[in-house]
């Protein structure tokens, strides 16, 4: 495929920026024009859609239509925006960023959605694309409980278009019953997988998360474009994970846990939390955090450039970060919604197992934003190598 | 009055509108695609250079197992389906009490009320292995059983979403046959086997056809219900497909996926239907024979 390009990149990093929006302004126009010539989409309209009136504080309009990952909010949270403020929600859910994106590029400004979630690494590639909508901060006073350490992420250092909505991280839950040892790293994942939980391992459905244990483990930058690297996270997946494989899943809190269909899963903090509680016994049950890196991914909060209710949508954004409702959120969700203060209040709540929900600065320390670049077709190859190899 | 009736293709048109827009339009402009190329990181898909370049991508080891792997199970499970599929629907059309049919027609069609995901995920809970399933066999003395996130477990939930499409064109295709060819049959000679064989199954054929059709194509696309219960061993290549257009957000690669895929789908139908022909030769061989020497 690289062969065949006419855009490759070797450019430092501070160019990065301008080279992205450079290229993505050419997918763009490149799209649009694929699109054009379909006979579906022939009546194409300004790409990004039409501009949403601007929001000023005005009256706001009698409904909302939200479009966010599956069962993302606490129902009670929702229902109190409503009765207080009017507009009534509609709540529709997507199971991945591509997914969102795709339906909002169809749709060309006309998808309806207000809200929209979007996870941190695509909020360049959403902007670029003029699919989200400025916010007026002035709207959305309540941004000041929200803790500075979760804002100004490198894809909206100034938050123009996205707030905190939750964050979390990568690591693993293993069966004491089955691995007796204590494990504490991506090494340790990777030997057990190959020891006693040979064929009851699972990993994360998604190609950066499955590399990234490798890059995790070998002090790798995550975000790597290097192909000899890339090619050394490959042989050895292939070779020393893949046999060991018994699913790709990526919420085993969901089932896996509690149903005990697997000795060794690579999860998500608040999913493997739920998980655990949800389990008849939650004593058999590790939790470790990746080690000696791992990731830290945010979902945030964002208004659709043609959200049709842009008034309710900053009067919803300004509602949500209110601190009333961070705990009702963090126990429906198990994720740290980066408010201030929330730990305390989580504790205050009688929340369980909140140390894998708030993280020790050192820990913090070692978990790395990724970023969608142009290592991810190579990361797609991997996953599916991965996926022929484990069901061979 | 006669005058003033519509044409006769009036009729089939809402269909063909239907066809045109919601079938073939989508897979014209998935074919399209699959001749463009993924502009740049945050593209999907473009169309300004025409080349045949993606389907040469298509054409990895990787795609080749995956694809191997998702025929084995497409064909297992249609033949599984005809298997168990066919006895039922004889039973129902030719053995069962006629007031019986209605009852038993709804049955095969029950599990349809329900969302054919959920009803694998059902299977799921049912199949882990600290079940109530497990614990059952455990509790009467059997083994603890680990079948899911096998081949087997992606086999039972293939068999058990796919049989209602396999009987219930065989059942038509046996109820059509009737009654009165088979006492002909009898009252001709030939006893209960050779009735089945010679009567019975033959004119049957069309049905079977459409029931291993029925099934083995919706199954080669299928990976839902492969993965919920196979996991690692239920990877299809329908997966591979999705992952282009989703993940990895290149459009025309996975539009040349799903072009390979319903070329291949065409071919190995072509190839079954083929050897169904050549299997039967022998008896409509047979036929000839018994006709011609009944005109004498």
């Amino acid at each position: 495929m690289n062969a065949n390009n006419d855009v490759r990149i070797l450019a430092s990093r501070a160019s990065a920026p301008l080279v992205r929006r450079e290229l993505s302004r050419r997918g763009f126009l490149a799209v649009a024009a694929g699109a054009g010539t379909t006979m579906l989409l022939a009546a194409c309209t300004t790409p990004g859609g039409s501009p949403a009136p601007a929001a000023t504080g005005g009256t706001l309009e009698n409904a909302l239509s939200i479009y966010t990952w599956g069962d993302y909010d606490a129902p009670e949270v929702l229902e109190a925006f409503t009765s207080e403020k009017g507009p009534r929600i509609t709540l529709d859910s997507y199971g991945s960023n591509e997914e969102m994106i795709a339906k909002l590029v169809a749709a060309k400004g006309t998808s309806g959605y207000d809200i929209i979630v979007p996870t941190g690494v695509f909020i360049p590639q959403l902007i670029e694309n003029g699919l989200l909508y400025k916010l007026n901060r002035d709207l959305i006073p309540n941004i000041q409980h929200v803790d500075d350490a979760y804002l100004g992420r490198v894809w909206d250092p100034n938050n123009d278009y996205s707030i905190c909505k939750a964050w979390g991280t990568t690591g693993f839950v293993y069966d004491k019953t089955v691995i007796t040892r204590e494990l504490k790293t991506w090494d340790d994942f990777f030997d057990a997988a190959k020891n006693e939980a040979s064929g009851r391992t699972s990993v994360l459905d998604d190609p950066v998360e499955i590399t990234g244990i490798y890059y995790w483990a070998n002090g790798i930058d995550w975000d790597t474009t290097d192909p000899a690297e890339i090619d050394a996270a490959e042989k050895f997946l292939l070779e020393e994970l893949a046999p060991h494989i018994a699913a790709f899943d990526s919420y085993p809190g969901g089932a896996a846990i509690p149903q005990a269909t697997h000795a060794l899963m690579q999860s998500w903090n608040g999913d493997a939390r739920l998980g655990i509680m949800n389990s008849p016994e939650p004593e058999r049950w590790q939790w470790v955090l990746g080690s000696p890196a791992t990731e830290l991914w945010m979902d945030n909060w964002a208004i659709s450039a043609s959200a049709p209710h842009p008034e309710a949508a900053h009067a919803f954004l300004n509602f949500v970060l209110d601190p009333e409702y961070a705990v009702a959120q963090i126990d429906y969700i198990g994720y740290h919604t980066g408010a201030k203060g929330i730990e305390q209040m989580a504790e205050e709540a009688g929340l369980g197992m909140l140390d894998m929900v708030f993280f020790t600065p050192e820990q913090l320390a070692t978990m790395q934003d990724g970023e969608i670049n142009e290592a991810q077709e190579r990361n797609v190859e991997i996953w599916n190598k991965l996926k022929a190899a484990a069901g061979a | 009055m006669r005058n003033r009736r519509l044409p006769g293709f009036a009729l089939a048109l809402p269909a063909w509108a239907w066809l045109a827009v919601f079938f073939i339009a989508p897979v014209g402009v998935v074919f399209w695609y699959s001749f463009g190329y993924k502009p740049g990181l945050f593209g999907t898909h473009a169309n300004d250079r025409l080349s045949f370049d993606r389907y040469l991508e298509v054409l990895t080891p990787t795609f080749f197992d995956t694809f191997v792997a998702t025929m084995w199970i497409a064909l297992a499970g249609t033949a599984l389906c005809l298997v168990i599929g066919g006895p039922v629907a004889y039973w129902m059309a030719v053995k069962a009490p006629p007031s019986w049919r209605g009852l038993l027609l709804a049955l095969v069609l029950v599990p349809f009320w329900t969302n054919f995901l959920v009803r694998t995920i059902g299977w799921q809970v049912i199949l882990a292995p600290e079940g109530w399933a497990s614990q059952a066999a455990q509790a009467i003395g059997l083994p603890a059983f680990d079948i899911l996130y096998t081949r087997a477990a992606v086999l039972l939930g293939v068999v058990y979403n796919y049989l209602p499409l396999m009987i219930l064109p065989l059942y038509v295709a046996f109820d059509r046959v009737g009654e009165p060819l088979r006492e002909a049959s009898r009252d001709l000679g030939a006893n209960r086997l050779r009735t089945f064989w010679r009567v019975t199954l033959p004119l049957a054929r069309p049905g079977i056809i459409v029931g291993v059709l029925l099934v083995y194509i919706p199954l080669m696309g299928d990976y839902i219900t492969a993965t919920v219960l196979g996991g690692a061993k239920g990877n299809m290549v329908g997966q591979m497909v999705a992952a282009q257009f989703q993940t990895a957000q290149n459009w025309a690669l996975g539009s040349a996926m799903a072009v390979t895929l319903i070329i291949v789908i065409v071919l190995s139908a072509s190839v079954v239907g083929a050897l169904l022909w050549l299997v039967s030769w022998p008896l409509r061989r047979a036929h000839r024979v018994m006709l011609t020497e009944a005109s004498r």
